[in-house]
């Protein structure tokens, strides 16, 4: 198969997987309580009201037309109005989205740069002490609530020894965040902990794999050292794996998120998404959920495209 | 940097195509017990399992406490002889607390893993066996649903309704059946081109053989190791649905329930509040991690996720 | 004066003395090699021959330090004079790759799948010369050109994936050559591959090390890839050296009964005498209903332009009581016919006919009985037996499946029955498959394709994954049971000798096409086609003597070949 087939093939399933997912939003809209009228005229609507509403939005016509309508809304980037910020919902959310997707691609970059090498060398050193310990740590890092380590990190890191600031930068462009670097650091920590648990898992599994495999013992027999083994040919087969898992973790990163913007009050998409939950402010939260989504189609979309290009062998689409 | 020689103990090395005579006799299952029986942090991880289970469900006929009135008189005291964890704000005994929101944390996490993983199984078998467009559509499904994170699914249901107990075990089942779905999928998929499979239809076996005599037990110590896994998972899911608020309403609770109630109070000082359920959340899923890990090895099932 | 002699007088480069071997397994210390001794001159090859679990492999890894991390290795195993057993991990990658050098088995999985083979043995170059990296680069190319890879500049840039089974067995080899070592270890360097590509690596392996006064340690399973290419040969038998001395002598005067044993138990290929006549062709008068009758099948694997023509236009038939063997290299769809027939793979085109009726038309209900008559074995004796049933399950599933009125005690009766009738002990029944040894499994595969009675037994490869001795064994109880009970038979294989002596009609195919097909006398001995003649001179026979005139008889003729193409 070609890379352009390939690509346009998964393009295809990209598109598929988004389509069901506004499918499920649909679904969530109409049991909203009240359903939709509800969502968009707010809680203090009368009865008459909201007929009047559904009458006049086409929402007693049958359901099916109604998604049609919803589709044809969502392509013109409508995605409804916030009825306690009185904002559209997509302005709202480009205002957002960025912030957030500073700190989810800081908190992987982090995470993965400590993963890869820690489950690297907890391979080489397989069931010595440091692969125990380091293994034991994993364990402990994946298994802790985020909002339990952010607590624990403020009172180590900003109530007990006074390194770094308890809040995140504040501000509504980029240029605002950044400069208060330092704030940054909790919030990155607190996200990239579980992406190194799970990751040096990933790693440390893909390297014995590939350690035990047949071409690592026809390079020794060609007088291959040991690191050159490790770094020339096991690193780059080892990746492919641990870069096609990275697709599917995307929204593990963006729910994490959720909770530390929310703990270190950092103006993203997690803290609209929450403050929308507490005041039912259902139109952010259903424009949230499908950005969300569709930020985690494309996430996954690049992941595979990534791993396309380290591992030149023709694959079949993950299907 | 020698030790990177050693690949260890992979299966038939040296021996490479040459059966094993070694374990025949062995059957697979003493085989596998014995492999995570020699696996320390499992073994530890199925005693502390063990010792929580006792501790929530027996504990309480050893150390009674009340968990339902407000006791004004013994609020947010420090640790002491009489107060072994010390009280929270209403007065409730912390310890006997950590019992009591131990069997909603372990309750809950058991059975919606244990639903996770029955749907993920049956939805992923079908998926498998099924093949072609079926098995498109159902995956392009799958891939839907892992698109939309859990978290922001539950805090949707959370500002629309307030379910109980059971309502938070369907919910937590049906957001997390995703991963094990994969799994028996990939699984099956193997499986039904194995030879014995094919044996059995090209004799004009049906499908129903083939899946309940041959597939489906072929594929129980993935679904394990899959199920066990799915646990941790819930249990840590629970604690995160009761930060949201979502989940078990006072009197009851959970240890994050307990947790997010103790939050503020961390700052100025009693730590005893939340460094207990804090640690039993941490401990509990670590353990059934740990288990997982080990049946996965003993059972020689590939992957996670 | 021979290889052979003139190697004699030298001083060994490669010296095994009473080497052993333990692995330490989950179950305990295994002993897999004990008390080796053996040289290996300059210039000669030894063939190290011996069945699965003899240790032969062992040895092999043992002599350059590869064994994996289980293993301990006791005694001494030295090259060019310096110590193996007991060197430390960086003396040993001085040694590999420069005087001592492997070529292994699997082609598929030997080369690192994200590299470019010419980068592959570019590095096996600067790990031992320090020449900077252009220079290796070319040179890598120059090996990839003596390993007769063609366009060699544009290939040494390709990934393994892009090569096929034999070029990749090249490159590794490229790698073991490329400085020169003083010793190659090659560790069924062929077994993986297709007859023709193995004569072609052999005839390769041969060109680069003879006049090179390179000493090759030979590993294989293969009495006709020894007599093809062994100077001397040492057989083995659990983990010691049984025999040992020249060629000729062990393969055509073994003493040890164990030797005589495995030579007697190879399927020989017998060919016609240079000049013999074809033998005119009796079709018998009124052929009978075929049992199994393909027509004109087509199968297409995949969709639009990427889909791949498995088979193509492809007509047989099988006739009551009889055998017919379908033979062909890897992918000449064998197996796929096999499937079609056995119902498993739905034609594009064409049409299946199993018993008279149309497979595809008649209804399900009907289909089903149909396919009671239907015994099937396949290949893999690990994956043809449901570990989690015991062998007496195993074998009654059909009668479950087609006998559901059957009672567990009349049940219980016929797996007894029909264990004895595939020579195992009724007390079998009780027991796991993985207690089994492969060719256990396979009787047992057998019996629960016979258990019904079927008027069809198709067997895919039943014994390619068994040594000969246990090879010989099945294939008796299967020409027993048909004498007996008249079954027709399609058998699958790639070898030509077994289905020389065991079939009475042989259908040959590549590509997804029927070469030829007619009775196995004629088209074994006369073949009609290129193809069949230069598959049949690719097959090495036991005897070193005829395989050499034949060796010389196949280079004439593709010479002489390429000669008329050019």
């Amino acid at each position: 198969m070609t890379t352009f087939l390939y690509l346009t093939r998964r393009v295809l399933q990209a598109i598929v997987v988004i389509f069901i997912v506004t499918i499920v939003v649909f679904c969530l809209l109409h049991a909203l309580p009240g359903g939709p009228a509800r969502g968009i005229l707010g809680p203090q609507a009368s009865a008459q009201q909201l007929a009047a509403f559904n009458h006049d939005q086409g929402l007693d016509k049958p359901l099916p037309l109604q998604y049609v309508y919803y589709l044809g809304r969502l392509v013109h980037g409508d995605l409804g109005t916030s009825y306690t910020l009185n904002e559209p919902v997509a302005q709202l959310i480009v205002q957002r989205l960025p912030k957030t997707l500073v700190l989810t691609v800081l908190s992987a970059i982090v995470g993965l740069l400590l993963a890869i090498p820690l489950g690297m060398w907890q391979a080489v050193r397989r069931n010595k002490p440091v692969d125990y310990v380091a293994t034991t740590l994993s364990f402990i890092a994946y298994s802790t609530p985020v909002y339990f380590l952010g607590l624990i990190l403020v009172l180590v890191f900003s109530q007990l020894l006074p390194l770094f600031p308890p809040q995140a930068p504040q501000g509504d462009t980029l240029g605002q965040v950044f400069a208060t670097p330092q704030g940054l650091v909790l919030p990155v920590v607190a996200g990239a902990a579980s992406m190194v648990a799970v990751f040096s898992r990933y790693m440390r599994a893909a390297t014995l794999e590939n350690l035990s495999e047949d071409y690592v013992r026809t390079a020794r027999a060609g007088g291959s050292r040991a690191r050159s083994l490790l770094w020339r040919h096991v690193f780059r087969n080892s990746l492919t794996s641990v870069v096609a898992m990275l697709g599917y973790y995307v929204p593990v990163v963006f729910g994490g998120s959720l909770v530390v913007e929310q703990l270190f009050n950092y103006p993203g998409m997690g803290l609209l998404f929450w403050s929308a939950a507490q005041s039912s402010d259902y139109p952010v939260l259903l424009g949230c959920v499908l950005v969300i989504a569709l930020a985690t189609v494309v996430g996954t979309l690049l992941a595979d495209i990534v791993q396309r290009i380290i591992d030149p062998r023709v694959k079949e689409g993950r299907s | 940097m020698s030790a990177v020689l050693q690949p260890g103990q992979a299966p038939g090395t040296g021996a490479s195509t040459e059966t094993d005579p070694e374990t025949a006799g062995v059957t697979g299952l003493r085989l596998a017990v014995r492999r995570f029986t020699r696996n320390r942090l499992a073994v530890i991880g199925l005693v502390v399992v063990v010792l929580f289970f006792l501790f929530c469900f027996v504990g309480p006929f050893l150390y009674s406490t009340d968990q339902t009135h407000t006791l004004l008189h013994q609020v947010n005291l420090a640790p002491s002889g009489s107060h072994l964890l010390g009280t929270d704000a209403v007065g409730h005994d912390e310890l006997g607390r950590l019992m009591f929101g131990g069997k909603v944390s372990l309750l809950v996490g058991l059975a919606a893993g244990v639903l996770a993983t029955v749907i993920g199984t049956l939805w992923g078998a079908a998926a498998g066996y099924a093949g072609g467009w079926v098995d498109a559509t159902m995956m392009r499904v799958v891939d839907a649903g892992i698109a939309i994170p859990a978290l922001f699914i539950l805090l949707v249901i959370s500002a629309i309704s307030n379910p109980g107990v059971s309502g938070l075990i369907v919910i937590i089942g049906f957001v997390s059946w995703l991963v094990p779905s994969r799994l028996i999928r990939a699984e099956t998929l193997t499986l039904k081109n194995r030879d014995y499979v094919l044996t059995l239809r090209a004799i004009g076996g049906g499908h129903t053989r083939a899946i309940g005599r041959h597939i489906l037990p072929n594929s129980i110590s993935t679904i394990v190791v899959a199920a066990t896994f799915q646990v941790a998972d819930a249990i840590l899911l629970v604690a995160y649905v009761s930060y949201l608020g979502l989940g078990a309403q006072p009197p009851a609770t959970d240890w994050g329930g307990m947790l997010s109630a103790g939050l503020t109070a961390a700052y100025s000082g009693r730590w005893w509040l939340i460094l207990p359920p804090g640690l039993a959340i941490i401990l509990v899923v670590c353990a059934f991690n740990a288990i997982g890990d080990g049946l996965r090895d003993a059972f020689d099932v590939r992957g996670r996720g | 004066m021979t290889n052979a002699e003139r190697s004699a007088a030298a001083e060994p480069i490669l010296e095994l003395r009473d080497l052993g071997v333990t692995f330490t397994t989950e179950t305990g210390e295994v002993p897999a090699v004990r008390g080796v001794t053996l040289q290996v001159r300059p210039g000669e090859t030894l063939a190290l021959v011996g069945e699965s679990g003899s240790g032969k492999s062992t040895v092999a890894l043992a002599s350059i330090g590869l064994l994996p991390g289980n293993a301990r290795a006791t005694g001494g195993a030295s090259v060019d004079g310096e110590d193996v057993v007991g060197a430390t991990e960086s003396d040993l990658a001085r040694l590999r790759g420069s005087t001592v050098s492997m070529v292994f088995q699997e082609p598929a999985t030997a080369l690192d799948p994200l590299t470019r083979v010419g980068a592959q043995i570019a590095e096996v170059i600067t790990n031992h010369r320090d020449v900077p990296a252009k220079e290796a680069a070319a040179a890598a190319v120059d090996l990839l050109r003596r390993v007769g890879i063609p366009d060699p500049e544009r290939r040494a840039s390709a990934f393994p994936f892009e090569l096929s089974g034999g070029q990749r067995q090249r490159v590794v080899i490229a790698m073991a050559i490329a400085n020169d070592p003083k010793v190659l270890i090659a560790d069924e360097p062929t077994t993986a591959l297709d007859v023709t590509v193995q004569a072609e690596i052999l005839d390769l392996l041969r060109d680069l090390t003879v006049g090179s006064g390179t000493a090759v340690l030979l590993v294989t399973h293969n009495m006709g890839v020894v007599a093809d290419f062994a100077d001397r040969v040492a057989v083995m038998l659990k983990g010691e050296i049984v025999e040992t001395g020249t060629v000729e002598d062990v393969l055509l005067r073994p003493t040890h009964d164990y030797t005589k044993r495995l030579l007697a138990a190879v399927p020989r290929l017998t060919v016609a005498e240079q000049g013999s006549e074809r033998a005119g062709v009796q079709e018998s008068p009124a052929p009978p209903e075929p049992v199994v009758d393909l027509r004109d099948v087509s199968v297409l694997f995949g969709r639009g332009s990427r889909a791949v023509r498995a088979l193509d236009g492809v007509s047989l038939v099988v006739r009551p009581g009889e055998t017919v063997g379908l033979v062909g290299e890897s992918g000449s769809g064998k197996s796929t016919a096999a499937r079609v027939a056995l119902g498993l793979i739905t034609p594009s085109e064409g049409a299946v006919h199993l018993f008279g009726a149309d497979l595809h038309k008649t209804r399900r209900r009907d289909r089903r009985a149909m396919r009671s008559g239907i015994g099937v074995v396949l290949q893999d004796p690990v994956a043809s037996l449901d570990a989690r049933m015991t062998v007496a399950e195993c074998i009654a599933e059909p009668l479950r499946v087609h006998r559901g009125r059957m009672s567990a005690r009349e049940r219980a009766s016929r797996v007894g029955e029909i264990l004895e009738r595939v020579r195992l002990p009724r007390s079998f029944a009780q027991r796991a498959p993985r207690e089994l040894s492969g060719g256990q499994r396979q009787r047992v595969s057998l019996a629960r394709a016979l258990v019904l009675d079927p008027r069809l037994l198709v067997a895919d490869e039943p014994t390619s994954a068994l040594d000969v001795s246990v090879q010989e064994t099945v294939l008796e109880v299967i020409t027993e049971l048909q004498d007996e009970l008249g079954f027709a038979c399609l058998f699958v294989s790639h070898d030509l000798a077994v289905v020389q002596q065991f079939a009475e009609r042989v259908v040959v195919m590549r590509l997804g096409r029927i070469e030829e097909q007619g009775s196995t006398r004629t088209t074994l001995m006369h073949p009609e086609t290129d193809y069949t003649s230069r598959l049949l001179a690719a097959v090495p026979v036991a005897d070193p003597v005829r395989q050499r005139q034949r060796r010389a008889q196949r280079l004439a003729a593709a010479a002489g070949g390429s000669d008329a193409v050019a």
